[in-house]
């Protein structure tokens, strides 16, 4: 066995989904004679994880992500190509991989509504056959990373997103899974809550091992805990690497940022294109090509009256929607 | 071992979601106790105007409603919410997670469920048998009891089966809402002994959707009426069935994942 925790080769999915024109006359016809269209959802999708990553896996609405990990977790068949974690075949579903993974949707609930989330959390224990004392064990060190103990004796329903998605996680890892998939785990939290699930799911790495290969719609979660990752974009990889590269390979730009004395009377359009940047709106910016940065930077200060100059990489999430794009 | 540990939590946990809305359980008690006595009720109603039907006396024929409401019981405490349940999982995906649980996805589907309250019915539905049969004088011989205990169990086994085929085919359709009313309607016909039907109709009640074997078959065991050969085929049919229905299930599961999103 390698250390390969996830191995993924040629993996494709095809949906066949039922389609039909607008109207009433078609939804007649489209009852007794439906036609399907092929929805290719991930198409020859190539990579290897090992144990103890953090991936991040990116990509727009609808670029296959959750399919992607709906057949690595073991809930969709392929329609081609293989795939192999931690050895097994997800879609077999053995016992014995199904206890060593979770999944956990951020749109999904797994606590029963009406009860304490710590009665889930016991009907859990039965489920995955946990010994007590491992049981305590494991719930020790979620409550210290995760805080729950005040949130363990009200009924799920009274608890708030942040609180529940919290115990969401937690349910999910009783079993101490080896590799995690989460997708969208911080959906619909606010920045504080982002932040703490985000400082969970690193400190939970570095003490177990955990491979965790993880879905964001906020770049912040990606940019913070992942050195890698997997852009896919119609179901095909677009990118796979570090997040440090991302940039260099995919957008070799750089900022320069420079504050004039008269802002507004010089034309910065001869030196690249100028772009919009929030951060510093006394500062005009404009995006270079990278080996341009040096010859640029000395024009700019032999020709206008520049008080101060900053040069910065463009932002990641810039960077990963050009990759979508291109 | 390991079965009955989770069934035992699934209890604890669905008792303790029946006693998180302390109105709604005080009401279901008292609507279970009416629905009990309407049902001695329009019995009485029969009786009063003839003493047999379809050759069955008073006794037996309370005896048949302890045994319809035994499997009544079971339907109303784990086929209608566990019905519910699947339903809305397939709906709203949460099916994906009892599908990633290490245990037998129809067993959690069956037992995830129970409404505990109706637990009690059990008694009463045993009291009804019981009280039948004195009533009717029967010299029931320890044979007799242990096949009706036998049938009465693969009826309930071959009513099972056929409830997992209809939610199975939620996994074809989709929305298929109607699963369990065409169950409950199958349910029904049962409540009265087979005979009271129609040749033609009995024939459907009694094989082509064989609710009677839960109900009629077992009562005719227990008063000596069926051949060995007969229990035997019975226990065949049970044992066929839900091989069929764990095959139907798993195409079910299979054509989830193929086709789900």
């Amino acid at each position: 066995m390698s250390a390969n925790s996830i191995f993924v080769e040629q993996l494709s999915k095809t949906y066949q989904v039922p389609e039909r024109e607008a109207g009433f006359s078609a939804a007649v016809r489209s009852f007794f004679k439906r036609k399907y269209k092929d929805v290719k959802a991930v198409q020859h999708v190539n990579f290897t994880i090992t144990q103890g990553e953090i991936v991040g896996f990116l990509g727009p609405n609808g670029a296959g992500k959750t399919t992607t990990l709906k057949m690595l977790s073991g809930l969709l068949h392929p329609t081609g190509g293989q795939a192999s974690v931690l050895g097994f075949t997800p879609w077999e579903l053995k016992p014995d991989y199904l206890r060593s993974m979770t999944l956990v949707m951020g749109q999904r609930n797994r606590l029963s509504w009406d009860i304490p989330a710590s009665d889930s959390f016991l009907l859990n224990q039965a489920i995955y056959r946990i010994p007590d004392d491992v049981y305590k064990q494991t719930y020790k060190e979620l409550d210290e990373m995760l805080e729950l103990e005040p949130l363990m004796k009200k009924p799920v329903r009274n608890l708030s997103l942040g609180e529940r998605m919290k115990c969401e996680i937690a349910v999910g890892l009783l079993h101490r899974p080896k590799v995690l998939f989460l997708d969208e785990p911080t959906i619909g939290l606010d920045i504080t809550g982002q932040a703490r699930i985000r400082e969970f799911l690193r400190e939970y790495n570095k003490r177990t091992g955990a491979t965790i290969l993880l879905t964001s719609h906020y770049m912040a979660d990606v940019t913070a805990l992942c050195e890698r990752i997997i852009i896919i974009h119609q179901g095909q990889l677009k990118y796979d690497g570090g997040i440090n590269d991302l940039s260099r390979k995919i957008a070799p730009f750089k900022l320069i940022g420079v504050r004039l004395t008269d802002a507004d009377s010089h034309d910065l359009s001869g030196y690249g294109t100028q772009v919009q940047n929030e951060e510093d709106a006394e500062k005009r910016y404009i995006q270079v090509k990278a080996e341009d940065v040096t010859r640029i930077t000395s024009r700019l200060l032999a020709d206008l009256p520049i008080h101060d100059i900053t040069i910065t990489d463009p932002p990641i999430e810039d960077v990963i929607e050009q990759a979508f794009n291109q | 071992m390991h079965t009955l540990k989770l069934l035992s939590s699934f209890l604890k946990v669905n008792i303790q979601m029946a006693l998180a809305y302390r109105a709604d359980t005080v009401v279901n008690i008292l609507l279970n106790l009416m629905w009990l006595g309407w049902e001695l009720l329009s019995l009485n109603i029969i009786f009063s105007n003839t003493t047999t039907l379809g050759g069955w006396g008073l006794g037996e024929l309370i005896s048949l409603l302890g045994v319809f409401r035994l499997v009544n019981t079971l339907m109303i405490a784990l086929i209608w919410p566990n019905t519910e349940k699947f339903n809305q999982s397939i709906r709203d995906g949460s099916m994906d997670y009892t599908i990633l649980q290490p245990v037998n996805s129809m067993f959690l589907v069956t037992f995830s469920r129970i409404t505990v309250w109706r637990i009690w019915d059990l008694v009463l539905a045993i009291i009804l048998i019981v009280v039948g049969i004195n009533m009717a004088g029967d010299v029931t011989t320890p044979f007799n009891i242990l096949t009706f205990m036998l049938l009465a169990i693969t009826g309930t086994i071959i009513i099972y089966s056929l409830w997992i085929v209809l939610i199975a085919l939620t996994f074809w359709f989709t929305k298929f809402d109607n699963n369990v009313t065409i169950l409950q309607a199958l349910m029904d016909s049962g409540r009265y002994p087979a005979t009271v039907y129609p040749a033609w109709l009995r024939i459907i009640v009694t094989f082509i959707i064989p609710i009677a074997v839960a109900t009629t078959i077992p009562l005719q065991a227990l008063r000596g009426e069926l051949v060995i050969g007969k229990i035997l085929m019975y226990v065949a049919i049970s044992f066929i069935s839900f091989f069929v229905a764990s095959k139907v299930w798993k195409l079910g599961l299979k054509r989830y994942s193929g086709a789900s999103s």
